[in-house]
């Protein structure tokens, strides 16, 4: 009986060497990748970056009480887009005025902290956009205890507008380093195929389909380019973590470590290694293709 | 005055007159006697006119003292009422001194605030005007930035309203400051023409102390005179007294002479009473005693006076009538007390009426008890007195205790 050998990592059998070194050099990138993708995911491009510099400030009344306000305060912190709502008395408004302009303590010896009580909204993330903004900002102007409200009129547009351009290039470098894996182990593929040419030609002569080989090829290509971008993904991960722990100030622009085990991410995170085991796949297949017009 | 003096002194000289009067009815034979008693009667007329004059400036003087310390005490009541005036306008320009300084020091003091308030807000717009340029707070918060240009607006807004306030006030202040001050400037000026008008008053005060002492010593020059006229009248009387007792010694000797002949005829002729005349007596006139007999104390002068007889007041030019029957001895008019009339009723009794407008009868002429003999003068008011004197022995008695008189 004649026995037909197993076409699965024929290349592996084959040219062991390189394939390591490749397989070593993907699962780098994909750790490169899965940081990239993982920060990508967390900090919504720079829209996190934005909302935490962004802030809505309703001025108070100068007759507002404390409890009024801190009873406002967790109204309007119950509002959907909002992320928080902090209530600020006149004395820290007093004390933040003076941070930014000091020297001026002494010339109101006399005059008193001038200051009314402020409320301090930051809106979340994922809600930054005029719309939630102009929601949040009509519902604060609709209450008597309001004085004012600074929702930066003039210059948020703006900053939406260089929040969503952020983002899109965000997304487009970790999609052209995408296109680059892709291109690359295209070039890879080729170049092993070829220098297996001989190897395929003898077993293309023994009754083994080209097509044949070359599905195996890819299906080989597609379960290692799974495993090591879902590999890669998590050891990037795992930098990641390591690194917003070490650098709790990456939290402003990132966020909080604890989002990396959210099943979103994790959904995000398996759909990218199915993503990259595609790409391997097709650029095996591109590979072989490239590599067989070439003995031609 | 003059009345009061001049009753006492004329109650001498009616009795003088009576007395000269009497002696040639009495004793015709003493010429002597009778030139003496002329020429004391001429000495007591001089002697009254003088009193009278004395008695005059006297009166005059006491009516220009009283004037006189009526003006000093209305004088006295206007200088303490301006003294008391200008204490209150001292007290008040002290007052308002006393705010003016308050609000000099308010005024000065706000303007120091008001300075200081100034600089501090150009100072601040300094620091916003540099803030701003320099982009002041974190740029990567803008929201934070947003708000603190909001607190420095609200900054100058509170700084600019302190001027403002501190402005408002001290106009105010200033406003308050000229108030007080015109308020000082009239109350001086007030306090000024005060001054003067007491300086006026005191000055006429003094005038008057001065005029009132003149008064006070000529008042007791004349005092003096009338004291000395008065001791020369008693002098006099006591004369009048010893020429009437002689005449009377005269008349007892003749009547003794004369009572070898005819005693059997004529009994001796004793002085009697008034009580004891044929008929009685009867009032003058229907009238009110508005001066009483003897001695009698002169409010106006402050002097007791011996009233020799009565005042009665009755109405103006009413008839008077002989009190008893008798006949009249004298005729004539006395000086300071007009027409007087003087009835001899015998036994050494007379009745005399005095401050008469007319005579209706003539002297030596017997007249009957009520019978008319003159009457009182006219006068603007309405009444008039008549003196009546009643004489017994030379003695006056009062005429109320032998006439029915309506007190």
């Amino acid at each position: 009986m004649s026995e037909r050998p197993s076409l699965w990592w024929i290349d592996w059998r084959l040219s062991r060497p390189p394939l390591v070194r490749e397989t070593i050099g993907r699962f780098l990138y994909f750790c490169l990748l899965g940081f990239a993708l993982l920060s990508l995911l967390l900090s919504g491009g720079a829209s996190r970056f934005l909302a935490d510099r962004y802030a809505i400030t309703a001025v108070l009344r100068a007759e507002v009480p404390p409890a009024g306000a801190e009873g406002l305060a967790r109204k309007v912190a119950g509002l959907p887009p909002v992320r928080s709502a902090a209530y600020r008395d006149p004395e820290a408004a007093w004390a933040e005025f003076l941070r930014a302009y000091p020297g001026l303590d002494p010339l109101r010896g006399a005059g008193g902290n001038p200051m009314q009580g402020y409320i301090e909204i930051r809106i979340r993330p994922d809600r930054l956009t005029g719309a939630d903004v102009d929601l949040v900002t009509s519902a604060l102007r609709s209450v008597p205890l309001v004085e004012q409200v600074l929702a930066g009129d003039e210059w948020l547009p703006r900053l939406l507008r260089a929040g969503r351009l952020a983002s899109l290039a965000c997304w487009g470098i970790f999609g052209a380093f995408l296109a680059g894996f892709f291109l690359v182990g295209r070039l890879q593929e080729r170049a092993r195929a070829l220098a297996l040419a001989g190897d395929f030609a003898f077993l293309a002569e023994r009754g083994v389909p080209a097509r044949r080989l070359a599905f195996f090829r890819a299906a080989a290509a597609a379960v290692s380019g799974f495993l090591l971008a879902a590999a890669g993904t998590a050891a990037g991960g795992g930098a990641l973590f390591l690194s917003l722990r070490k650098f709790p100030f990456l939290e402003g622009a990132i966020g909080p470590p604890s989002d990396l085990l959210l099943p979103r991410t994790i959904a995000a995170v398996a759909l990218f290694s199915c993503g990259a085991a595609l790409l391997s796949a097709a650029a095996s297949l591109l590979g072989w293709r490239a590599a067989r017009s070439v003995r031609k | 005055m003059t009345r009061g003096t001049g009753r006492i002194l004329s109650a001498f000289l009616a009795a003088a007159v009576g007395l000269c009067i009497l002696f040639p009815a009495s004793a015709p034979a003493a010429r002597d006697v009778a030139a003496e008693l002329r020429k004391e009667r001429g000495r007591l007329l001089e002697m009254k006119e003088r009193e009278e004059k004395t008695a005059l400036e006297l009166t005059e003087a006491l009516r220009k003292e009283k004037l006189s310390k009526g003006r000093v005490g209305e004088l006295r009541e206007r200088l303490a009422r301006q003294r008391s005036l200008l204490s209150r306008i001292d007290r008040k320009v002290s007052v308002l001194n006393e705010r003016l300084e308050r609000a000099e020091k308010a005024v000065r003091e706000l303007e120091a605030a008001h300075g200081q308030a100034r600089t501090d807000l150009r100072r601040a717009e300094v620091v916003a005007f540099t803030g701003e340029r320099a982009g002041a707070g974190d740029p990567c918060h803008p929201s934070a930035r947003e708000r603190e240009r909001h607190f420095m607006r609200v900054y100058l807004a509170a700084d600019a309203e302190g001027v403002a306030r501190i402005t408002r006030a001290r106009e105010r202040k200033e406003e308050e400051l000229s108030g007080l001050e015109r308020q000082v400037a009239v109350t001086e000026r007030k306090r000024t023409q005060e001054k003067k008008v007491g300086d006026t008053l005191l000055s006429r005060q003094e005038e008057e102390r001065r005029r009132l002492a003149d008064i006070e010593r000529e008042k007791k020059r004349k005092e003096k005179e009338l004291k000395s006229l008065r001791a020369k009248i008693a002098r006099m009387e006591s004369v009048v007294s010893r020429v009437e007792r002689q005449v009377k010694e005269r008349e007892r000797r003749a009547r003794k002479g004369a009572a070898g002949g005819s005693a059997a005829r004529e009994p001796a002729e004793d002085p009697r009473r008034f009580a004891s005349l044929s008929g009685g007596l009867s009032a003058p006139l229907a009238g009110k005693v508005v001066t009483r007999f003897g001695r009698q104390h002169d409010t106006t002068f402050d002097v007791t006076i011996e009233n020799r007889g009565v005042e009665i007041e009755a109405p103006s030019g009413a008839p008077v009538k002989s009190v008893g029957q008798g006949e009249v001895a004298f005729a004539g008019a006395v000086s300071g007390f007009g027409n007087v009339l003087i009835v001899q009723h015998g036994g050494g009794l007379f009745s005399v009426y005095g401050r008469l407008e007319t005579f209706l009868v003539k002297q030596g002429e017997a007249v009957k008890k009520g019978a008319v003999v003159g009457s009182l003068p006219g006068s603007p008011s309405g009444k008039s007195v008549l003196y009546l004197e009643l004489r017994a022995g030379g003695t006056a008695i009062d005429p109320a205790s032998a006439i029915p008189l309506d007190r």
